[in-house]
């Protein structure tokens, strides 16, 4: 089981209590996800709707790549990769 | 006579705290960044607040001592599958050791286990009448919600733009509630609902007394909401969000504002109407208030009351502005403090 780096945003520390880089494992990004929540339930409702998928304007990159643009949760992951989530930004 | 207001707005929480109801504080922003949506001040001394962000969703806070919140770990939620979201908290109340939570999609959640866990009411989230609910402009929301002190099994609460329901049985069936309000929006199948309740005050100690602003209009029940009629007299306009009523004079306190698409108050004179005889008739109560110039809008949260003798009136704007009265609206202070939009205000007795 791989041991990633998750990065939150700062928008976040009201349910994190102010941390913004958290520890979680797994085999795959959906294994990833559901550590995370298992670590921190507060942060489950911030990052995913009703029906479990990614919100609308939450971003989440796994080492660099939109994971929008993967096929899905269920790729490997691997010893020391990155998951960063932010939120989309636009409009001015 | 110490006042302690929470006062949400669209980029954090204040507080906003006064010693003698004329000299104030504000402190925050808390929660920077979020919605601050509605407050409760629990019968065990903890304060909840619910926050939302348009990105992050909502969630439901604690604290002890209003300076260190801590997250729920869970909170109303709907179940998955569906196309239904929670996307804010619209109002915060707790009666008889029960917290409940109005929301947006409209539904109500209730913990008895003072937060952390909530159930859905579903007998009133799945009505029968529910494919037929219309949002109005701020969504389709649960906002107000009225106990009965007298009878532990009714309830109302006011769901936008769909109406007043009521329910007689502790929340087993819920029955729309809005004969002598017009229907702002009629639906061909389902009738009674479709009309849009804006705000609604009780008169303490006579639970079917009932005032309500509606988008239509001031209406009134005697009867615990049974039958509405009009009471507008002495109103210029009788559009607004919010009512709210003094627990000791029951004066009833409104802003009118110019209806509807434009929504603010009357050429610029922002006004608080008052009535001290059971809504029978209303004056404007606005000295001191800005008398031109002022287009800030007064949503259906932000304005309350402290329950002190005399009663103290507060109400914030969308302009970020707030106001003070400690003399059951005699006269009004304009805080000096420039806020962001305000969603709500609550109050409460001791800083």
């Amino acid at each position: 089981m791989a041991a990633v780096t998750v990065t939150l945003p700062s928008l976040l520390d009201p349910a994190t209590g102010g941390v913004r880089e958290m520890p979680a494992s797994g085999d795959t990004l959906r294994e990833v996800f559901a550590d995370l929540i298992e670590r921190e339930p507060r942060l489950k409702p911030h990052l995913f709707n009703e029906a479990g998928e990614l919100r609308r304007h939450v971003l989440c990159f796994h080492n660099g790549t939109n994971t929008r643009w993967l096929d899905g949760w269920d790729g490997a992951v691997a010893e020391g990769d990155t998951v960063l989530f932010m939120q989309a930004v636009s409009g001015g | 006579m110490s006042v302690r207001l929470l006062v949400g707005t669209g980029k954090g929480g204040f507080w906003v705290t006064s010693d003698d109801r004329r000299a104030w504080k504000v402190a925050g922003p808390f929660f920077k960044g979020w919605k601050v949506t509605a407050g409760v001040r629990l019968a065990d001394g903890r304060f909840m607040a619910a926050v939302a962000s348009d990105i992050y969703g909502p969630a439901l806070h604690v604290s002890a001592d209003g300076e260190e919140w801590e997250q729920l770990p869970s909170g109303p939620a709907y179940a998955g599958g569906g196309d239904r979201r929670l996307r804010e908290i619209w109002t915060l109340r707790e009666n008889r050791g029960v917290i409940y939570a109005g929301v947006q999609d409209a539904g109500l959640f209730t913990s008895s286990d003072g937060g952390a866990s909530w159930a859905a009411v579903t007998a009133l989230n799945e009505h029968a009448s529910r494919e037929a609910w219309m949002p109005g402009a701020g969504g389709l929301c649960c906002h107000a919600l009225l106990f009965d002190e007298t009878n532990p099994e009714r309830m109302w609460c006011g769901i936008s733009a769909v109406g007043v329901f009521r329910t007689d049985d502790g929340g087993a069936t819920w029955t729309p509630k809005n004969h002598g309000v017009p229907a702002a929006l009629e639906d061909k199948r389902h009738k009674g609902i479709g009309t849009c309740v804006h705000g609604l005050a009780q008169d303490p100690g006579h639970p079917d007394r009932i005032f309500r602003q509606d988008h239509l209009g001031m209406f009134r029940s005697g009867d615990g909401a049974e039958n509405w009629e009009r009471n507008e007299q002495g109103l210029d306009v009788s559009f607004g969000f919010p009512i709210v009523i003094d627990r000791a004079s029951r004066y009833l306190f409104a802003v009118p504002l110019e209806a509807d698409q434009y929504r603010v108050p009357l050429g610029g004179a922002l006004q608080v109407y008052r009535s001290t005889d059971g809504g029978d008739s209303w004056r404007s109560a606005s000295a001191g208030l800005p008398a031109a110039d002022a287009y800030g809008t007064v949503l259906r949260g932000a304005m309350a009351v402290d329950n002190l003798e005399p009663g103290g009136v507060y109400f914030g704007t969308t302009s970020g502005t707030l106001h003070a009265s400690a003399d059951l609206g005699e006269s009004w202070t304009n805080l000096p403090a420039i806020l962001p939009r305000i969603l709500h205000v609550s109050a409460w007795d001791g800083s």
